[in-house]
């Protein structure tokens, strides 16, 4: 027997038959180790790209000295340890030119992830050479050099301490965890701190101890710190330090396992059709080897074996494919990803194997199971009727297999929920449409011209088969439509949040006379400004009578407590704002009304009608929760907790900021803004922004890339449902030539029974990838969900264009092979 | 060899039942050659397919070389098949995969036979293919190929041939051939002939005629 199933085997290879079954399970197997590779070290690029925002792979950030006992610690579980500390302070060349600047002092190994970029003159040749500035030396922003009026090798003094002028900082890769550091950039060695004299008990200083290492050594450390982070201590991630860029690389990381999972799909189609194909193909075999004494269980371990050969080969070769297709991946496009991709390691293979095993399991081996139990009375009568290749309960048990695969790879059951629920809509509808449309093709194409009679009752008769076809078509294109949907509206709202004219700085402390004098300084100087928005501190003492905690007092650190916030006055409910509760006032409002943002409120334990007690200074009074608003804070515009009508806050002296725009080369023009307006405090974000955009940018190509994939993926699919159905048409079409049919009329019904099919799957798509969109938008990716109509009419169109080329192309020789040769074929 | 008696066959359709086979009786002893002659639709085949095993009667026996079929399942049908039975179809049934050697080897190693493809090189030989070995079904004549389904069939010896139609598929000079041969093997290799077809000239050179109308049989000739 053995000996028979390696002849089995070598001969049904030589045929043609075994190959479109291994070519398929390769298909599946490459694609889902391709993607999952890729998926892993893109993963891991985009984790060191987030690690070098930090600086680190994770920051302890203080307001006290980190204890020696944790920097102790962390080294000893095997972290890199680096330690920095930040203040405002003043920077003095002399007397006449000093300005207030924004302390870093680092230390050896900073930056742990990412690189610090210098260079001998403001704007001179940027070096990233791994330097820090030695003892004695400080590094400045470029801006600084015009401020102060000083040069490289000049001298200037900070504190107590004098300090050489060696360089310009011109990159930090943790820019974006500096926010409110108030003034430019001076950044100096650690060991120079204690002569500065200005870090004294009860400074203002941030300290940060930067960590790295790997992800175990990590884990195990923060365990081991977080009973004894006490106030004022807290340990930042990408996520927790940078919502923006933790946001942006929690959606790609969604649309990435998304895509991975898709391709599981994906594979899983094309192993139905080619094991299909391959068991209807053989059916007639069986019948023959029956009738020439086979047993049942002689063709259940002649095919078994094959498919445990034909399932090793597969896999073996989809591995080695799949690895080639993400190191080509990488290879040819290592300029474009967002940083060195990490390893991909070995669950990527093991996702393979067990997506090969699912695959033979439940889809290959049941048609090929079913074929023992095919009748030899097939070789006397072909009419007989052959066993049902694909009952519904392997299609189901199959479903769940592809649901668990899918539920482990995108590890949501969102992600899988929505998706299937997109599947389970175009089967539906592809079974409905199955059953009337391609049913009643026949009395339609009666009532039209000869191509059409007969392409309709060709899609007729093969309706059993078109419905799977259109059902696996429709999916395919579903699923493609689907991810370029989400695709495009995760870029298009990370590019919404940052729009290109986006402030870039906050002016803060803007005296009230001083107003138009600012407003003076911008027109003259052509820069675009926001408004002007008054703000006074003060805090929320009681609500509804009953006095908040202290914020140590508190309960538990979710309980209704004291808040102090920036407050402000507006007329109208200012842009960007959305009213989740209540409504606004009218303008000239004169009653005690706040409108309150809808997390403070949480915090404060306040809603809509309350009463508030607030505290500014010295005075007290009580105002009612008018409305409750949701801001977002992503939007670089003015934002604030608390917002009075203006009779309510305009007794209280208060001071103004705003935001504006400023471009890399008009940047100069904030010395002439703090020389003119000496007490205001400038919050420079463009390098923030500048950095965050280029994540949004890095991710964005990533995402095209594995888009780009999954397309390919599809295609293949399409393919292989094209090949799949090509038996029956091809035997049909060779009978119509040799009785006469034109090829024009050959050519022709082709046409229109793949244009139709096309048409009719990528209707369906369209439809299941609005389901799966909505679900996906707004369950997975936290977006606000837009009806796509492009997809209505784009599905169909593709759907028609791909399949009815496809389609024709597969059939071409059918015109061009004399019907002799064509009917011996089939 | 074959004793058959009351053999039934019904089919269910839209209708209600059909009776295909209506308490078919007939005996054909060993190394005698029999024909079943009708019209199309007249039960011939269904006849055949039940007297080869491949089919279950829906009432009667059939009982092939002292094996009641009634009594054997679907396996043990196959195997009585692989051990006593030859087969040759109207339409060939080569496999379109395997050479013409292949195609002849295939019952042989089925049944684990060692030298399968000696004994697939004689009797291709015997029946005036030795040329044609390494051909695929595609690129061999109708009549070619059924000269290699004759060779398949007398590969493991068996005591039965059943035949459906040999020559249906061949015009007549290549059908006369073609039977010269199938009863030229039989003769040699001793084996029982049962033929369906609707040939009378191919009938007539059978020892016994059986006539087959609207699923009832009669003997022709004795």
């Amino acid at each position: 027997m053995r000996a028979l199933i390696w002849k089995f085997l070598v001969r049904d290879w030589r045929g043609g038959e075994l190959s479109i079954l291994l070519m398929a399970l390769v298909l599946a197997v490459s694609v889902v180790v391709g993607i999952s590779g890729f998926v892993s070290r893109l993963q891991g690029a985009l984790l060191s790209e987030s690690a070098r925002f930090l600086a680190a792979d994770a920051v302890i950030v203080s307001r006290t000295e980190v204890p020696e006992e944790w920097i102790e610690e962390a080294t000893s579980v095997g972290l890199q340890v680096s330690a920095s500390l930040g203040f405002p302070s003043m920077a003095v060349a002399d007397i006449e030119r000093m300005a207030l600047v924004s302390v870093k002092a680092v230390s050896a190994g900073y930056p742990l992830k990412g690189n610090l970029q210098w260079s001998v003159d403001p704007y001179g040749t940027v070096q990233s050479d791994g330097a820090i500035p030695v003892p004695g030396e400080v590094w400045l922003a470029p801006r600084l050099f015009a401020l102060l009026e000083v040069a490289s090798g000049e001298t200037i003094t900070v504190g107590e301490r004098p300090l050489v002028i060696a360089g310009a900082v011109r990159g930090e890769p943790d820019a974006t965890t500096a926010v409110f550091g108030f003034g430019p950039r001076l950044l100096m060695h650690v060991d120079d701190i204690p002569s500065t004299g200005v870090v004294q008990p009860g400074s203002r200083v941030e300290y940060r101890l930067l960590l790295g290492g790997s992800a175990d050594a990590l884990e195990i450390f923060l365990e081991w710190l977080k009973p004894k982070l006490g106030q004022g201590q807290r340990v930042d991630s990408v996520a927790t330090s940078q919502p923006r860029i933790g946001d942006t690389l929690d959606r790609a990381q969604g649309f990435l396992l998304l895509a991975g999972s898709l391709a599981v799909v994906l594979a899983t189609a094309a192993i139905l059709l080619a094991s299909r194909r391959f068991g209807e193909r053989h059916t007639q075999y069986v019948a023959i080897l029956k009738s020439l004494g086979a047993q049942s269980y002689e063709i259940s371990r002649l095919y078994g074996s094959c498919l445990f050969v034909i399932g090793t080969v597969s896999t073996l070769l989809g591995c080695i494919l799949g690895w080639a297709i993400q190191g080509g991946f990488i290879w040819a496009l290592g300029s474009l990803l967002p940083a060195t991709p990490g390893p991909a390691g070995w669950e990527p293979v093991v996702m393979g194997v067990v997506t090969a095993l699912v695959c033979l399991f439940f889809f290959a081996w049941p048609p090929l199971s079913r074929l023992a139990d095919a009748s030899p009375l097939h070789v006397l009568r072909a009419e007989v009727d052959v066993a049902r290749m694909q009952r519904v309960q392997d299609l189901l048990l199959g479903g769940a297999a592809i649901i668990g695969l899918m539920w482990w790879y995108s590890g949501s059951l969102t992600v899988t929920f929505s998706v299937l629920a997109g599947l389970l809509l175009v089967t539906v509808l592809g079974v409905i449409v199955g059953r009337t449309l391609l049913a009643g093709g026949h009395s339609i194409g009666g009532f039209a011209g000869s191509i059409w009679r007969v392409a309709l009752s060709g899609l007729q008769r093969r309706r059993r088969s078109n419905s799977l076809q259109m059902v696996i078509f429709g999916v395919a294109i579903m699923l493609m439509l689907m991810l370029t949907v989400v695709r495009s509206s995760l870029i298009s709202q990370w590019q919404a949040q940052l729009p290109p004219d986006v402030p870039n700085h906050f002016l803060l402390n803007l005296a009230p006379e001083e107003r138009e004098q600012l407003q003076d300084f911008f027109t003259q100087r052509a820069v675009q400004t926001e408004r002007l928005y008054p703000m006074t501190r003060g805090r929320i003492m009681e609500v509804n009578g009953a006095a908040l905690p202290r914020w140590e007092e508190a309960e538990s650190e979710t309980a209704p407590r004291q808040r102090e916030a920036n407050f402000t006055w507006s007329d109208v409910q200012p842009a960007g704002n959305e009213l989740i509760a209540g409504e606004w006032w009218p303008q000239d409002a004169v009653e005690p009304w706040v409108s309150v943002e809808e997390e403070f409120a949480r915090d404060i334990g306040a809603s809509l009608g309350d009463q508030l007690t607030v505290r500014i200074g010295a005075d007290s009074f009580t105002v009612t929760v008018r409305n409750i608003r949701r801001v977002d804070w992503q939007s670089m515009r003015p934002n604030f907790f608390m917002v009075f009508p203006r009779s309510v806050l305009a007794a209280y002296p208060g001071m103004y900021m705003t935001s504006f725009l400023l471009t890399p080369d008009r940047k100069n023009l904030l010395n002439d803004l703090v020389r003119e307006l000496p007490t205001v405090t400038i919050i420079e974000l463009d390098m923030v922004i500048a950095e965050t955009r280029a994540v949004v940018d890095q991710v964005a190509r990533a995402l095209e890339l594995v888009l780009a994939v999954i397309l390919l993926a599809g295609a293949l699919v399409l393919v292989a449902g094209v090949q799949s159905s090509l038996d029956g048409r091809l035997k049909e079409a060779a009978l119509l030539r040799a009785l006469g049919a034109r090829r024009e009329l050959l050519l022709g019904t082709l046409w229109i029974e793949f244009l139709v099919l096309g048409g009719l799957a990528g209707g369906l798509a369209g439809v299941g990838a609005e389901a799966a969109t909505y679900a996906l938008q707004t369950r997975v990716f936290d977006m606000v969900w837009t009806p796509t109509p492009l997809m209505w009419w784009l599905g169909p169109v593709i759907g028609a264009a791909v399949i009815g080329c496809l389609g024709v192309w597969s059939c071409r020789h059918v015109v061009r092979t004399p019907p002799v040769v064509l009917l011996r074929e089939v | 060899m074959i004793k058959v008696s009351q053999l039934l066959k019904t089919v269910p359709t839209a209708d209600g039942d059909l009776d295909i086979l209506r308490g078919i009786n007939l005996e054909i002893a060993e190394g005698t050659s029999a024909a079943i002659v009708g019209a199309s639709g007249s039960g011939k085949s269904t006849l055949l397919g039940l007297l080869a095993g491949m089919d279950v009667a829906s009432g009667g026996e059939i009982t092939l070389d002292g094996h009641r079929l009634s009594q054997l399942d679907e396996d043990q049908r196959a195997r009585l098949r692989a051990e006593k039975i030859g087969f040759v179809f109207q339409s060939f049934q080569l496999l379109p995969a395997l050479t013409a050697r292949e195609n002849v080897m295939l019952p042989l190693e089925l049944s684990g036979k060692k030298q399968a493809d000696d004994i697939a090189d004689r009797l291709l030989e015997q029946v005036g293919l030795s040329d044609r070995l390494d051909h695929y079904p595609t690129t061999l004549s109708g009549g070619e190929q059924q000269r290699v389904a004759i060779a398949r069939a007398f590969a493991r010896q068996p005591k039965i041939l059943f035949a459906d139609e040999p020559t249906g598929n061949l015009d007549t000079r290549t059908g006369e051939r073609v039977i010269d041969l199938l009863f030229q093997l039989n003769a040699s290799e001793g084996t029982t002939l049962v033929l369906v077809t609707h040939d009378d000239r191919l009938a007539r050179r059978c020892d016994v005629r059986f006539g087959m109308d609207a699923g009832e049989l009669c003997i022709l000739n004795a």
